[in-house]
């Protein structure tokens, strides 16, 4: 053994190809065996790299060094052969392949031509079980679970031999039983002698799990320190700068007539996740009512039926006591609905179109935005440089496609043209995902803003913090039905929404 | 946007150049000068106006098949009925102005404008079929492109057959309404300049208009259409629609520009070139124009190297065989949905993350 870290970057810059300097003479390293945490803004450079140590984004100078030995990790490939792994932001996985297939792609057990699935399975059941990271071999992805869909992402990052493993932001996709799982069998990875590069916005995360922490701002190395010689606040002033944390005010506001209403909703759905069960639910103008549950408990049937996406088999709605039977999402939106979409890249944009485009979209056949069959290409950038101002994107100009901002940014310009729209009912569904501090705090106003204008809106988050900061009511979903519904106050902890939430409970 | 275009365009057109000079540069060394042979492939095609006047007739109709698949493309539409459109086109444009008595002026608009409406008909029926039913269009436009051949033989033989013609043509074409000619010594007609025009209005319509807007937006997304609220099956509709009418008018511009008769006995190929040249161009309409002249290009050396030396027609034909699998095969690679439809798999682009209500399912 030699003395050497186990991982060391070496003055990494990188700038990419449409001129962005996403890194800046970043130098630090990671040693063996340990969780070491990465935090900085949306857009800091943690995602930049830890494509460059992942081999898929190469570094404009600087260089990688493992066991203290510089390494080109010229692609992914190169970067598996060395032992590092990696769970991505965004999920890739292949939706309708089965976990197996998914986990054993690219190096599938063969028996001659053809692929051996006897011993993938098993392959699969054995990694499952050393890792204690249970999940059904034979299930289609696309039905799981996102807790799920992430192990089988971990799985696969585990399929390979590897010592060090990479999650860029797992926690933002899960509720807190499924994190504290999820922290679990990462404790019990590094007890089994992995080194974890862990990135997360939430500090409380990165207190519980992790040894050390390195600090990014606007892709340079403000901040490196053992966790134990450094306070919360510092990090927070590091990840920053100069910014106050802000604080959240809780609800509190006065709500108009019903808005919205469900009366005895129900919805057969394929996927048992999707399904509803006898809903009512009122939601007022000026109100914001809190959706909690577990992922999987009947959000995505619940906002599908809400946005016209899906007739609901039984039960009616109704926006401003008029039923909405028979009306599809764009009929929905010019009554006023907006919806900012939990999977962001999937139904919230275009990753190849540009950030004009996507901003305006859906707004385009306004008169501010075209005339006759054309469309007003001017205003539309004009009015896309105001939201990437106000709502603070970090941005290289309008015209760069969506694929070229952060995760973050990108997020953030989808929820500035949603709340664009000024309107009269909003479905903000993990409004604040994978979004930094600041960034969250700054779309929690515009929330609450838009609730005092009249509108009304429902939030659908798996932050408990988030839900209890901003709701004025909240609800708890359990397997497609209300088990639980209560006025939000100073007295309301996570702790007593936990047992509803986990269908142990039912104060409906 | 174009740039990026623009260069994978060079990266294959340079790709082709190699590929050619593969094939070709064997079977010139068979013949008594191989250089020759080489000249008279590359340069040949410029050494006398006629010839070039070939490359730019052939791509004419390259080009307008070209600008009906790429808008299909971009919709997300992989419909093949642009050959079957240009043949259909084409005829009925010729029996309009064979069977309808129309005073001289009127003969071509009006031939061009029944062609390409009736012509359409072979993208609009898969793209209906798929707006109404989710049957792939790439699929039932492949088949109807023969059926629209036999329906279009039937009436050639019953209908329009000159009997004193020794072969199975029509009547003369009269000559009102035959395009005019632009170049003397060519035989270069205003379809050209239609086609031209074609591209710079197809660049407008996909980029500057809100139709070409959301048609882009449901090829590239279609979750995210569905997300705005879109009308998701009649844009793709819409989309194919105007494909056909431009790969049918290109079939009604093609007869009434160069042919004495219509004289087709099968499906003349042009659409299949079309889907090529959009490959070629990426979808990007103002690309079109060079990648289809690039094409008509090899095939006119081709052409000549075969009719003037002892090379076999094969040799041409396996030329064009590499051009069509080094382009396809580019564009495949590149096409999720293409690569999952031929590798059999479910095609993803109608999944939503919306859940999907059980069909009578609901226990
Ligand atoms: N493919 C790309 N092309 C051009 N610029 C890019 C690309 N990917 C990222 N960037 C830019 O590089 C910078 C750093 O991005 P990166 O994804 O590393 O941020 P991050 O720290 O992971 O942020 P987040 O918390 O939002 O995920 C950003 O300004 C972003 O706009
Ligand atoms: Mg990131």
């Amino acid at each position: 053994m030699t003395n050497a870290p186990l991982v060391a970057f070496a003055g990494i810059s990188k700038t990419y190809g449409n001129g962005t300097l996403a890194l800046d003479d970043v130098s630090f390293s990671i040693a063996g065996g340990v969780i070491h945490a990465i935090c900085g803004e949306n857009g800091a450079g943690k995602s930049t790299l830890m494509k460059i140590l992942f081999g898929l984004e190469q570094p404009s100078s600087g260089a990688v060094l493992l066991d203290g030995k510089a390494v080109a990790i010229t692609s992914p490939r190169v970067a598996a052969g060395q032992g590092i792994g990696m769970v991505h932001q965004h999920f890739s996985l292949v939706p309708s392949l089965s976990v197996t297939e998914n986990i054993v792609l690219g190096q599938e057990p063969r028996r001659g031509a053809f692929i051996d699935r006897a011993a993938a399975r098993q392959r699969v059941v054995d990694l499952a079980q050393r890792y204690n990271l249970l999940v059904d071999p034979d299930a289609v992805v696309r039905t799981l679970s996102v807790a799920a869909q992430q192990k089988v992402e971990i799985l696969k990052a585990l399929s390979r031999d590897v010592r060090v493993l990479i999650l860029d932001e797992p926690t933002a996709v899960l509720t807190p039983p499924e994190t504290d799982e999820l922290f679990e069998r990462l404790r019990d990875l590094r007890a089994a002698g992995l080194t974890i590069l862990f990135i997360s916005h939430k500090l409380r995360e990165v207190r519980a799990l992790a040894s050390h922490v390195t600090v990014l701002r606007a892709g340079r190395l403000v901040g490196d320190a053992p966790l134990d010689a450094i306070e919360d606040d510092a990090i927070a002033r590091l990840v920053m700068g100069q910014a106050e944390r802000p604080k959240l005010k809780r609800g509190g506001r006065v709500s108009g007539a019903a808005t919205v209403t469900l009366a005895d909703v129900s919805l057969a759905a394929r996927d048992a996740a999707d399904r509803l069960h006898d809903l009512d639910l009122a939601i007022h103008a000026g109100e914001i009512l809190g959706v909690a549950g577990v992922d999987g408990s009947g959000q995505r049937g619940l906002v599908s039926v809400l946005t016209g996406r899906i007739q609901p088999s039984a039960g009616a709605i109704a926006y401003d006591g008029h039923s909405i039977a028979g009306l599809g999402t764009a009929a929905l939106r010019q009554r006023g609905l907006a919806h900012l979409p939990a999977d962001r890249f999937h139904d919230g944009g275009s990753k190849r179109m540009s950030l004009v485009e996507n901003a305006i979209a859906g707004a385009h056949r306004l008169a501010a935005f075209s005339s006759g069959p054309f469309l007003k290409r001017r205003a539309m950038e004009a009015r896309t440089v105001q939201m990437i101002e106000r709502y603070n994107v970090r941005a290289p100009g309008p015209k760069a496609p969506l694929a070229a901002l952060s995760g973050g940014n990108a997020q953030k310009l989808i929820a500035a043209r949603e709340f664009a729209t000024e309107p009269r009912f909003l479905i903000a569904d993990q409004p604040t995902r994978g979004i930094d501090v600041a960034a969250a705090a700054f779309l929690h106003e515009r929330l609450s803003e838009l609730a005092e204008k009249g509108c009304a809106v429902l939030l659908i988050t798996a932050d408990l913090d988030e839900l209890l900061a901003l709701s004025d009511r909240i609800v708890v979903l359990y397997a497609g039905r209300i088990v639980a519904r209560m006025e939000n106050g100073p007295d309301l902890t996570p702790e007593r929404l936990g047992p509803s939430m986990l269908g142990l409970e039912s104060a409906a | 946007m174009i740039r990026s275009a623009l260069a994978s365009f060079v990266i294959t057109a340079v790709l082709l150049v190699v590929v050619v000079g593969i094939v070709l540069v064997p079977i010139a060394m068979q013949m008594p000068d191989p250089l020759a042979v080489l000249d008279m492939f590359v340069l040949g095609p410029f050494r006398n106006p006629r010839h070039t006047g070939n490359i730019i007739e052939m791509a004419t109709p390259g080009m307008m098949c070209g600008l009906a698949v790429a808008i299909m493309l971009r919709a997300g539409m992989f419909n093949l009925g642009v050959e079957g459109a240009f043949f259909l086109g084409g005829l009925a444009t010729v029996a309009t102005v064979l069977l309808v008595p129309l005073p001289g002026w009127a003969m071509a608009p009006v031939g061009l404008a029944v062609g390409a409406v009736v012509g359409s008909s072979v993208c609009a029926v898969p793209g209906l079929l798929r707006a109404r039913y989710d049957a792939s269009e790439l699929v039932s436009s492949l088949m109807l492109n023969f059926a629209a051949l036999f329906i279009g033989l039937f009436i050639v033989n019953y209908f329009l057959r000159d009997p004193t013609a020794g072969a199975m043509v029509s009547y003369k074409i009269p000559n009102d309404a035959r395009l005019p000619r632009l170049v003397a010594g060519t035989r270069i007609h205003l379809g050209t300049i239609i086609a031209v025009a074609g591209c710079l209005l197809g660049t407008v319509y996909l980029f500057m208009t809100r139709a070409g807007f959301e048609s882009r937006i449901v090829g590239l997304n279609p979750a995210f259409a569905a997300h705005l609220g879109l009308p998701i099956r009649w844009i793709l509709l819409r989309s194919q629609l105007i494909g056909g009418l431009i790969a049918a008018g290109a079939g009604g511009i093609e007869m009434l520009g160069l042919y004495q008769r219509f004289s087709w006995q099968g499906l003349p190929g042009n659409g299949w070139t079309g889907v090529v040249v959009a490959i070629l161009a990426r979808d990007n309409p103002i690309l079109l124009i060079p990648a289809a002249l690039f094409l008509s290009y090899l095939q006119v050396g081709g052409d000549l190297i075969s009719r003037n030396f002892d090379v076999p027609s094969e040799a041409v034909g396996l030329i064009q065989a590499l051009v069509l699998l080094v382009v396809t095969s580019s564009a495949i690679m590149r096409n999720p949905r293409l690569l999952r439809f031929i590798t059999g798999r479910k095609a993803a682009a109608n999944k939503t993350s919306g859940p999907k209500v059980a069909e009578g399912s609901a226990a």
